[in-house]
């Protein structure tokens, strides 16, 4: 019973305590720039002591004993015994970390892990002077009162003493003031539970949800009063047309006439009150429902200095560990961001963080070198843009050199040689944001950076749907900037139907929606592409990638839906465009931890709901789906007359090697020999081959001559030659077509699909 | 217990639930002191022409007529979700996913009935075919799963038991509400 009490407050103190010590951390710091503020001086003071008491109450002696050392020093620094001086910060910080850690092993026995009588000891050494002693002597005194309640006042006295004997008189101000900051705060602030808010926010999303359905039943009564009108006004007209007959042709109806009049006249009546109460009433509760929704939502929204504040220190850790001089500079930690969001948003910063400090920031020799001031500067920065956050994460050092990553990035076979080459600086900057790709020797060739950054877009982009930016200026900084939604509770997404259901894609993904042509969709290689403002973009149904089945199309334009990332971009063909609107993000639920392609769902004023889509997810499948596709091209024409054989003539072992790859990959039979000699030597052996791929220089025999060498065999020129070069000029293109050849295709505009294509279709 | 199951409105159903549930846990806290005859109640559901049971420690509640939503590219035996009060829930086929013969309703987004089951993990929807009388049965009654049933079923049923004349497979909730995706 008593373990389980105790344990019970643990907890409180452990949440409470960490109140406690992350002020004391952020104390420290500032101190260090200001070691004569009073104010701050006071409140560590405060700290040090409470953390000292609610220790203490919960059996959390060692904490007590680390907590009394330090308030010790701050009482000799307030009083002016002492001065604060930075070396102090390293005891400070061991003093900190260590509560840390006592408090998280909630009274477990940690004397293995740590030392603590040798950090009471040199904490003693910093309060300096001969009072120390008989304090160290304490120590070791108190943990064996831990299990008598009674002495447990004793020690609370004997803390005392230190003080008050320094300080008489503001002792026991300094207790009213503690009282006061008490009760404001309890008549400020409630502790709530997170999950308690979650399920608040739930319902109140469940009340935004019936308020667009009422929405939606003010207008389909608007609509039936309308109707009325329509049939009073049908109505009159019979009448008058009644009336104009004579009395006895109408017989015995005129008093049944009578009464339908006045009942219709009722009915309208009385129709027009209710849609008249009904829009008075819908429109107020839309203002409330709209302000409930944004107060819950204010509910869960902290300052991103809770993340921010913690910064500080660890980048001075990371500057320590690297040895680099650098100062962080922080801006807008007030602004405020959904806890949900914030939470997520601690571990990509903390990447960038480390990258700017391990890479980004230069040492300060090569610094001063460069001209720039031997400390450098990290500036992390939040702003709101409407209904965004904007976190920039900037710094001085050296920034990124595109032309290194495009070199890597091309060795690694994200991209092509051509690829790489038509990328903007901006755009190669991104592949450092490619899963994996630092993960290997490049990382040292661009110096780093980028390592784990696949991990800060898998946060920003999957799991806070927000966008990701970095810009870098060689030798001059980089600078990250993340774009994230305020909540993650509601997003504008765009709905679109394909095969006959209805999915929503996060507007933040989308880079333009696009009515095309069916004449603009190109096929290229098998895949379908459109080119829009001089760039090639691949299309793909929507459809084929979530796996659904065709459904119609209607219309002769097509619905595209174009999203971009890093840059690659995707267009998607969908059925129709529904609309674009505000959604509120649930969960598929406890059972579906995680789907492919699927982000969420959202339920529409209907009560439909509607899956939400990734879009990184979207992207991968779509460019999988493609390769597929190529493949499968591949392989059916393979399978038609059995593996083709294609003998490659290049010097390059490189060369050799990809182009064997290539055609490897496509499903041929590859011979290589190393020049023209030895690539008609073999030929003329009877080696039976479908193509003959040559590169034009090359010892013993060139291309050309190779070339002019089969087609002037009578055996030997039925097999189409392809002429693979670095020469770009007309005379030699002539030269080639002049020697024989079938094909030539540069090396500038090489990349493996124009050369399958090319060896198949003259193959045939 | 019956072939031709009472009609059951939601708000009963879950009322009795709640009453059995306190009871059954009224009766679980009582197992120590006193040496009665241990109980489990068991909802009955049908599959095709087989009855089969879920403890009734397990039932959250049973929903009717719901719509459902396709989710792409998820196991087949999970047929989408749905929306209970602002709770979006899986609806999993359980006779698909036990490879059971059912009425089918496999291209329906209407579906009859479905009862909703928890276990500490999660939280899913199975659809059956009817939804049958909840009953009492002695923990001594239980039998290990019938040795016919092939290893791929035999892992989704935790016993059986002989009701009326009938051989009833308990549901293990466990093995069929494994969090999905969770690795991948």
């Amino acid at each position: 019973m008593v373990e389980f009490d105790r344990s019970a407050f643990i907890k409180k103190f452990q949440e409470e305590a960490t109140e406690y010590l992350q002020r004391l951390n952020e104390g420290v710091i500032t101190l260090e720039a200001e070691p004569e503020n009073r104010e701050l001086i006071d409140q560590m003071l405060r700290d040090a002591h409470t953390l000292k008491g609610s220790s203490r109450m919960v059996g959390l002696i060692e904490i007590s004993d680390v907590a009394h050392r330090l308030e010790d020093i701050m009482v000799k620094v307030r009083d002016g015994d002492m001065r604060y001086v930075p070396e102090m910060s390293d005891v400070f910080f061991e003093a900190l970390d260590t509560i840390v850690f006592l408090s998280d092993s909630a009274g477990t026995d940690v004397s293995e892990q740590t030392d603590i009588p040798a950090l009471l000891e040199r904490l003693a050494v910093v309060a300096g002077n001969g009072k120390s002693d008989d304090e160290a002597e304490d120590a070791p005194a108190e943990p064996e009162e831990e299990k008598s309640p009674a002495p447990t006042k004793q020690p609370v006295g004997a803390e005392k003493k230190p003080a008050n004997k320094s300080v008489k008189k503001s002792s026991p101000k300094k207790a009213v003031h503690d009282e006061e900051t008490l009760q404001t705060r309890v008549q400020h602030t409630v502790r709530v539970r997170t999950e308690q808010v979650d399920r608040l926010l739930n319902l109140v999303s469940e009340v935004v949800i019936a308020q667009i359905k009422d929405e939606q039943r003010s207008r389909d009564l608007r609509g039936l009063q309308a109707l009325m009108n329509e049939t009073n006004q049908l109505w009159s007209r019979v009448r008058t047309s009644a009336a104009n007959l004579s009395t006895h042709d109408s017989g015995g109806f005129n008093e049944e006439l009578e009464m339908l009049d006045e009942l219709l006249a009722d009915q309208r009546k009385r129709l027009a009150s209710i849609v008249k109460v009904d829009a008075e009433d819908a429109s107020r509760a839309s203002t409330v429902v709209s302000d409930l929704q944004e107060q819950s939502m204010a509910l869960r929204m902290l300052p991103v200095s809770t993340v921010f504040n913690t910064f500080p220190r660890s980048v001075r850790d990371l500057a320590h560990q690297f040895n680099k001089d650098v100062e962080l500079e922080i801006e807008g930690g007030d602004t405020e961001l959904d806890k949900k969001v914030l939470e997520e948003i601690n571990d990509p910063l903390i990447h960038i963080m480390r990258n700017a400090v391990d890479h980004g920031i230069e040492s300060p020799a090569e610094r001063e070198a460069a001209g720039k001031p031997a400390k450098g500067t990290i500036r992390l920065a939040a702003k709101q843009e409407g209904d965004h956050i904007v976190i920039e994460i900037a710094d001085d050092g050296a920034g990124i050199d595109p032309d290194k990553v495009r070199a890597a990035a091309v060795r690694k076979g994200y991209v092509s040689q051509t690829e790489a080459k038509s990328m903007s600086d901006r755009e190669a900057s991104y592949l450092i944001f490619e899963a994996g790709f630092s993960t290997s020797a490049i990382i040292t060739e661009i110096s780093g950076r980028g390592v784990g950054m696949d991990v800060v877009r898998e946060f920003i982009v999957e799991k806070l749907k927000g966008s990701l930016d970095v810009t870098s200026v060689l030798g001059q900084g980089t600078t990250f900037r993340l774009t994230i939604p305020l909540t993650l509770a509601i997003i504008r997404a765009l709905l679109v139907s394909t095969s006959g259901r209805t999915y929503a894609i996060p507007t933040a993904s989308i880079e333009e929606t696009l009515r095309i042509d069916p004449a603009e969709v190109i096929k290229v290689e098998g895949r379908e592409v459109i080119r829009r403002q001089r760039r090639t973009i691949p299309i793909v149904h929507l459809r084929d990638v979530l796996g659904l089945e065709s459904g119609e199309t209607s219309g002769r334009k097509l619905p595209v839906v174009t999203v971009g990332f890093s840059g690659h971009r995707i267009g998607f063909l969908v059925d129709s465009f529904v609309g674009e609107q505000q959604i509120v993000i649930k969960t598929l639920g406890t059972h579906l931890v995680r789907v492919d392609n699927v982000a969420g769902v959202t339920i529409l004023g209907a009560g439909e709901v509607v899956p939400i889509l990734n879009v990184p997810d979207l992207m991968h499948h779509a460019r999988q789906l493609a390769g597929m596709r190529t493949r499968q091209a591949a392989a059916a024409k393979k399978a038609e007359s059995g593996p083709k054989r294609i003998l490659i003539c290049e010097d390059s072992f490189t060369t050799r090697e990809l182009e064997r790859s290539i055609f490897e990959a496509a499903g041929y039979d590859v011979e290589t020999a190393t020049d023209g000699a030895l690539g008609l030597a073999k030929l003329r052996e009877g080696l039976k081959v479908d193509a003959v791929v040559t590169d034009v220089q090359m010892p013993n025999m060139t291309g050309f001559e190779l070339t002019r060498a089969i087609k002037s065999d009578s055996r030997l020129k039925v097999i189409p030659v392809i002429i693979v070069t670095s020469l770009e000029r007309e005379e030699e293109k002539a030269e080639g077509i002049e020697a024989g050849a079938d094909a030539y295709i540069t090396k500038s505009v090489f990349n493996q699909d124009t050369l399958i294509d090319t060896v198949e279709r003259l193959i045939r | 217990m019956s072939s031709e199951s009472p009609i059951i409105r939601e708000s009963i159903a879950q009322q009795s639930l709640d009453i059995l549930r306190t009871r059954a846990e009224s009766l679980a806290l009582a197992e120590d002191v006193e040496t009665t005859v241990e109980t489990m109640g068991l909802l009955l559901f049908r599959l095709g022409e087989e009855w089969y049971a879920v403890p009734i420690a397990g039932v959250r509640e049973i929903i009717n007529d719901f719509v459902l939503t396709p989710i792409p590219r998820v196991p087949e035996f999970i047929r989408g979700v749905m929306n209970v009060r602002g709770e979006i829930v899986s609806v999993t086929d359980i006779a698909l996913l036990m490879r059971i013969a059912s009425d089918g309703h496999r291209f329906e987004r209407e579906l009859p009935a479905a009862i909703i089951v928890r276990t500490d993990l999660c939280v899913s929807a199975l659809v059956v075919d009817e939804i049958g009388d909840i009953v009492e049965v002695a923990r001594d009654a239980v039998e290990p799963p019938l040795a016919t049933l092939d290893r791929s079923q035999v892992e989704f049923i935790s016993g059986s038991v002989y009701l009326e004349g009938k051989l009833i497979g308990i549901v293990n909730l466990d093995r069929v509400l494994e969090p999905i995706g969770e690795n991948s």
